[in-house]
């Protein structure tokens, strides 16, 4: 084989991986929690209307908790409450989604508090709590006969 | 003038003998469409659905027939490969497009390897591929739910609880592809009344017959159709007829594997157990109903194929009730015919050649009585 073609071949095959790890980061999916609940001095918020990229909008009320479900990393986040004085705050922050993590929580009042604060903040990983289940004695019978469902 | 008459009625008669299989398809769906009283709207739109869904799958039959292998019934490899990437994008959470390309990439290497594999062993049956190929199916069927029923979940992980088995290993009868579903097909879908049309993946199919047309020109493409006609002349030419053979099926494997993503997306559901094992019997009865042979096949044939195959598997359940008031008499009727159109084609496939020999043999008999004179 001479070398111009192996290495036409090794760039293909270079390329063919990056691709696939770009797909990999471009398509992946993340749900985004965002929480209205007071977190220590942090006090929910009464109404906030919350919205990620250019996904509908939605109006949280305190104690509130919703989601929102995006792909790829960066994303955009923006809020409007009003605060204390009664004047219409409006916050639009860009974070990323670490690309290990399925779910991550976006705290409203710390986000509303500390606009400019470091995304560690007011960000993070989502750990369902635990709860105690039995055991999952049902089974599910794998069909493996040939069938004419075209 | 009687002579002329003659002539012509012969040539009718040599059309009919050759599109045997299409002229029958089209009379059985003039006949079910009024009995089954669909809308011709209905009918397009249900159409177009299956052009898109399944003419990629049809289309990667087209490379092997070039090189004299027949239908390759080897192409469930492919569609093994393309679900074992599937099955890998569903677990990372990758959707969209680039779940479909990140699918493909991860197909791919598996294709071209079983397609190699699939190649090495038909070259050791060298006249008997399509039943080699067919049994090389079953064989890989086996191996795959070797690895998806016990391997998934085990040795190679997944994270979804929603893939495994609730006994911890093992993929589930069914996966639910809602992250890809008619993501390509949505794709500069455009809509004409009630009828949607998948331009995207329109575009990937013309892509790919573009492909092939590119490809038949090409010194591979020109080797494999000597090969096709006749390897030992294409041996002493200098071609390496075993390297063509195998590589024809490589692509072919590879080429079902994409088609194999493009069907799934559009259905939305993988039956990881059965979904690939009668994609490539209803892929080669519709080519053949477009009016290819074991050693003829074009673009024309599959799209005419897909049209009065799928045609007759829509009308046939409804005509088949309102005929005589039995759904399931229209569902047993699809599948007998689709091993029906199998089989007869290569019956007259046969029978074309030895009349074809007989022609041969006739002319040469005559020639040699005149020159005898």
């Amino acid at each position: 084989m001479s070398k111009k073609r192996l290495l036409i071949r090794l760039g293909t095959l270079v390329g063919v991986l990056l691709l696939a790890v770009l797909m990999y980061f471009v398509g992946r999916e993340h749900t985004i929690l965002v929480d209205d609940k007071s977190v220590g001095d942090y006090k929910a918020l009464a109404t906030v209307d919350v919205g990620v990229d250019k996904q509908k909008s939605m109006e949280l009320a305190a104690r509130d908790r919703d989601k929102f479900v995006v792909t790829s990393q960066s994303h955009s986040i923006t809020i409007k409450f009003t605060d204390s004085n009664w004047n219409e705050q409006t916050i639009t922050r860009k974070f990323k989604v670490p690309v290990g993590l399925d779910t991550v929580i976006i705290s409203l009042p710390t986000l509303a508090a500390n606009p400019d604060a470091p995304q560690a903040d007011w960000l993070a990983e989502y750990i369902p709590p635990t709860v105690v289940v039995r055991q999952d004695t049902t089974s599910e019978t794998v069909n493996t006969e040939d069938s004419f469902s075209f | 003038m009687k002579q002329q008459q003659k002539s012509s009625f012969k040539k009718f008669l040599r059309f009919l003998s050759d599109n045997t299989v299409t002229v029958l398809f089209v009379i059985i769906c003039a006949v079910s469409i009024p009995l089954s009283g669909y809308s011709l709207t209905y009918l397009v739109s249900e159409i177009i659905v299956r052009m898109a869904r399944d003419s990629f799958l049809i289309v990667s039959l087209l490379i092997p027939i070039m090189a004299g292998m027949g239908l390759n019934f080897g192409m469930t490899l492919g569609a093994m490969a393309a679900e074992i990437g599937l099955i890998c994008i569903c677990d990372w959470g990758v959707v969209g497009i680039p779940g479909i390309v990140l699918a493909a990439i991860i197909s791919t290497p598996i294709s071209i390897l079983l397609g190699w594999w699939c190649g090495k062993i038909l070259n050791l049956a060298k006249g008997r591929e399509m039943v080699t190929s067919y049994i090389i199916g079953f064989f890989m069927n086996g191996i795959y739910q070797l690895v998806v029923l016990y391997c998934f979940g085990g040795i190679i992980p997944v994270r979804s609880s929603k893939l495994v088995l609730p006994r911890g290993y093992g993929i589930r009868n069914t996966v639910n592809l809602s992250g890809i579903r008619l993501k390509l097909d949505n794709l500069l879908a455009i809509r004409i009344g009630t009828i949607s049309i998948p331009i995207g993946t329109f575009l990937i199919i013309a892509a790919l017959c573009l492909f092939v047309l590119w490809f038949k020109k090409t010194k591979l493409g020109q080797d494999m159709r000597a090969v096709g006609q006749d390897m030992e002349v294409s041996r002493a030419a200098g071609i390496k007829v075993e390297h063509t053979r195998i590589i024809s099926i490589i692509i072919s494997t590879v080429l079902a594997g994409y088609g194999m993503i493009i069907y799934l997306q559009s259905m939305g559901t993988l039956n990881t157990y059965n979904s690939h094992t009668q994609v490539g019997m209803f892929s080669i009865a519709a080519l053949l109903v477009g009016g290819a042979s074991v050693s003829k096949a074009n673009i024309r044939n599959v799209f005419l194929g897909v049209i009065l195959f799928h045609l007759m598997f829509i009308v046939s359940p409804m005509a088949g009730k309102n005929l005589i008031g039995e759904a399931q008499l229209g569902e047993y009727f699809r599948v007998f015919v689709s091993y029906g159109v199998i089989t007869l084609s290569l019956v007259l496939y046969e029978l074309r050649k030895k009349r074809e020999l007989g022609d041969e043999g006739a002319a040469l008999a005559a020639g040699q009585k005149e020159e005898g004179k």
